[in-house]
């Protein structure tokens, strides 16, 4: 247990460690969130007024609850995404340096796991300030949900850490049989920022059954879409605990999966002889 | 002299091909989730124009040769350049970047263009074909005068985004980074993706001028955009654009040698 | 004319220190301490045409950077060069296309590719005509003897293939001056005596200087006529592999074999015992003391069998680099 206090210590220091570097990320990290405004800001502005002044509402959102389910996404992804996870493991295996996970009493997977616990935790602490203060910015948007929501919500947010995790960690340990993981990323990341409803609510794909259906099933809708509509209580009753059912069961699935492709890819690399 | 350049250049494109193809399942998974991602894009914007009928000030046949423009401008870039400016970060750190010194080659030439991916190749041609479709839709004649200062200004968007990218590139040897280009050039395609337009409002509004002309990434893809589909576009704007284009690119070369001394103070 | 001439080459570097703990990280958010480490120290000394010289030194003396300077890869912190009459540091394309840098476990060619594309594209970077690159590429692929290697991708390649064809594609351009970083680190015994051969070869029929840094004895002994050695970035000798050993070779090892089946009990006296096993003894004697400690010894006691040996070289160097001066 010292050891992953140990890291999160560690991982602190090194985060400060970066200078010109830190100020520069964090301001730009904002970015998207700001066009994505502006954007949904344009949509609704060009969208046909109802005839009895109500409100417009795009797929039952209207444009303050778009608001908050855009910056609600933005939390969902704080948990879920892992930045570097899978290259860092794919030049770890192309470098050699995975010999030091084999030769200590280290599994990489757990090791990497805590490490990026850690660091999510420094990662909120530092964001806390500037989220905390979009969050009253728009206080008026939110209705704050009932402590039964507050619980699933939660849940759903740890779940979306280890669905992002081993779902990135699975990509990178593809790098035993890949050659370029990097470049494959960026095109999963680009794909993953549409599927995850980060740009938009999946309620939008709802003329496409087919497609929405796939999408209920596949893992990337609770990296940021999920979690977003439990804390707006869209998600209820059966719906709700279906949901996280199928989460939990991909938090699973892939962890399992991940152990297994990187067992298999140890047998590989070292029949290979590094 | 220019001609050993683009012979050069068309030998490492042809290696880089050699290359990927002995590799292709990577290849193929790659252009897939490529098609993939434009697929989701392309009903996103086609579900929006269901539910709205502009949006700011773009109508849906307007918006989706945006769309297309920014699909073969990221694919260009993507193509020719991303990968390279990515790689040099890794040069720096293991002193690799001393082989590309040694050549009685520019440096600038070999560190941009020693690779070409050709998995975005796909995209550059989608982008144009959504282009063409959105002008068919909209009852475009053919202008070949319009089309020829298109492709000057997508040319010249072209370049400055190059010269962006060659910018971040370059200061990773000041700021020793450990976060990969593509999250920069992420950040980057967010200002190129939608029309400036939509920087309305009173906070917004000063953002977007600072992102057209200050930091004008958003000249990128708009300019060449709007000459095609909007109805007039200010001759100056086109000036500005080219102009910008110069500067950066000029700017860039300048820091890139920069960071070329400072390498070698350091170096060991 | 000789073909390197460096001048009180010096190259400083400062190193920032990173604070420990986290308070240091804060504070070392705002200001930063720092020392300046000396790699280069005073570095003077010319190379003729033709030349196969080496550069001795342990880990970190200051022989890499040397060489990176006479490569114009690093700029001086001062002192001057001229390098085959260039100043190096301002890398003319002239000046580039006259000579080669080779750096051991360092890899120039595509990853992917079989090794004649990476030539093919050599051939294009340095703009040779193709008859005389055909030619010397099939002299070279002939005198390494890779002949049939070269449409391998060059990650299936063994260590000592890849450097085979490094070094193929440091001549096809019949560089002047070849420059070599611990060329054989890493490669096993026969390949390293295999790249021994080659260069040698190469040398005499071409006469392109030879300038190699390497901390193994074999290369150096098997190449080089001249040596400078440099340790803690000082250039401590400049001359023939030979002169080292009469420098610094003031110890011979005298082996002894005493009639019986144990050594006396106070051989000690007589010189340093390196070992001792049964009735064989290794002393470590003053080389001027030798005759009369071998007579004293000879005197009083029944001797089977001497032999008298220069330590081996390796431990001669080791102890110039450890004292540091000369």
């Amino acid at each position: 247990m010292m050891k992953y206090l140990k890291i999160l210590h560690i991982s602190l220091t090194e985060r400060l460690a970066y200078r010109a570097d830190f100020f520069l990320t964090t301001f730009f990290r904002f970015l998207p969130l700001v066009t994505t405004f502006l954007l949904w800001e344009a949509i609704y502005a060009g969208a046909p007024k109802a005839d009895d002044g109500a409100e417009t509402t795009i797929v039952g959102f209207t444009r303050d609850k778009m608001i908050a389910y855009l910056l609600l996404v933005q939390i969902s992804r704080m948990f879920s995404s892992m930045p570097g996870l899978a290259t860092g493991i794919a030049h770890d295996i192309r470098d050699g340096n995975l010999k030091k996970y084999l030769l200590q009493p280290i599994d990489m997977l757990w090791y990497l796991l805590s490490y990026r616990g850690a660091h999510k935790i420094a990662y909120i602490a530092t964001t806390a300030l500037p989220y905390g203060i979009l969050f009253f910015l728009f206080r008026d948007v939110f209705d704050l949900p009932g402590p039964w929501t507050w619980l699933a919500y939660f849940l759903s947010l740890i779940l979306a850490f280890l669905i992002g995790f081993f779902f990135e960690a699975c990509i990178g340990i593809a790098g035993f049989w890949l050659l370029e993981v990097t470049s494959f990323m960026y095109i999963v990341n680009i794909f993953t920022f549409f599927v995850s409803g980060q740009l938009f609510p999946l309620e939008l794909l709802g003329e496409y059954p087919y497609l929405t259906a796939a999408l209920e099933v596949l893992p990337f809708q609770y990296l940021a879409y999920f979690p977003a509509m439990v804390f707006l209580e869209k998600r209820q009753g059966t719906e709700l605990i279906v949901g996280l059912l199928i989460e939990f069961a991909w938090a699973i699935g892939l962890l399992v999966f991940c152990r297994w492709l990187y067992h298999v890819g140890l047998r590989h690399y070292s029949a290979y002889g590094g | 002299m220019l001609l050993r350049y683009v012979n050069l250049w068309f030998s490492l494109a042809k290696f880089s091909l050699l290359g990927e193809l002995a590799f292709r399942g990577n290849f193929l998974i790659k252009i897939f989730v490529e098609l993939l991602w434009l697929g989701i894009l392309l009903l996103f914007n086609y579900t929006i124009f269901q539910q709205t009928t502009s949006i700011a000030d773009w109508n849906a046949q307007q918006y989706f040769f945006f769309i297309g423009c920014y699909f073969a401008m990221g694919g260009l870039i993507e193509m020719l350049f991303l990968d390279n400016c990515n790689q040099f970060a890794d040069l720096v750190r293991s002193g690799d970047l001393d082989f590309f010194l040694l050549r009685p080659i520019d440096e600038q030439f070999l560190v941009s263009c020693k690779h070409v991916d050709w998995s975005c190749a796909p995209n550059i041609i989608l982008g144009a074909v959504i282009m063409s479709l959105a002008l068919w839709q909209i009852g475009w004649t053919f202008d070949t005068i319009q089309v020829g200062i298109f492709l000057v200004l997508f040319a010249s968007g072209t370049a400055l985004a190059y010269g962006f990218l060659l910018i971040l590139m370059s200061a990773s040897v000041w700021l020793m980074r450990n976060q990969s280009l593509f999250e920069m050039w992420w950040l980057f395609t967010t200002l190129m993706r939608y029309p400036s337009e939509i920087f309305k409002g009173p906070w917004a509004q000063p953002t977007g001028w600072f992102f057209f002309f200050v930091i004008p990434i958003m000249l990128v893809t708009n300019v060449p955009a709007r000459v095609m589909v909007r109805p007039l576009l200010e001759p100056w704007l086109a000036c500005y654009a080219i102009a910008a284009a110069i500067v950066v690119v000029a700017a860039s070369r300048y820091i890139f040698r920069a960071a070329l001394q400072h390498y070698r103070s350091a170096s060991s | 004319m000789p073909i390197i001439e460096a001048n009180g080459l010096s190259k400083t570097y400062r190193v920032y220190q990173k604070q420990e703990g986290l308070f240091g990280a804060l504070v070392g958010l705002f200001s930063r301490e720092y020392k300046d480490v000396v790699a280069v120290d005073n570095v003077s000394f010319t190379i003729e045409p033709g030349e196969i010289v080496g550069f001795l030194g342990p880990n970190g003396a200051g022989k890499t950077t040397t060489l990176k300077m006479l490569a114009g890869l690093i700029y001086p912190t001062s002192g001057s060069a001229t390098v085959l009459g260039h100043v190096p540091w301002e890398r003319e394309d002239a000046f580039r296309r006259r000579f080669s840098l080779v750096m051991g476990q360092k890899n120039q060619l595509w990853w992917d590719l079989p090794a004649a594309d990476s030539f093919q594209l050599h051939r294009e970077i340095y703009s040779l005509p193709s008859d005389q690159f055909d030619a010397t590429l099939s002299e070279l692929t002939e005198l390494f003897g890779v002949k049939d290697l070269t449409s391998q991708p060059v990650r299936e390649l063994s260590l000592g293939e890849r450097m085979k064809m490094e070094l193929i594609a440091a001549l096809l351009h019949q560089p002047q001056l070849l420059l070599l970083d611990e060329p054989t680190i890493g490669l096993d015994v026969i390949a390293q005596v295999t790249i021994q051969k080659c260069l040698r070869d190469y040398n005499a029929a071409r006469g392109v200087t030879v300038l190699l840094t390497s901390h193994y004895m074999r290369d150096v002994e098997a190449l080089c006529k001249r040596v400078l050695v440099i340790t803690h970035g000082k250039l401590v000798y400049d001359g023939s592999l030979a002169g080292i050993v009469d420098r610094f070779g003031n110890e011979k090892l005298v082996k002894l074999q005493f009639d019986g089946d144990d050594s006396p009990a106070d051989v000690a006296t007589f010189g340093e015992v390196t070992s001792r096993e049964g009735p064989i003894v290794e002393l470590k004697v003053d080389r001027a003391r030798v005759p009369e400690v071998l007579a004293a010894i000879l005197q009083r006691y029944t001797v089977a069998d001497i032999s008298i040996n220069e330590p081996p070289l390796d431990r001669m160097i080791a102890k110039v680099f450890e004292q540091g001066t000369v």
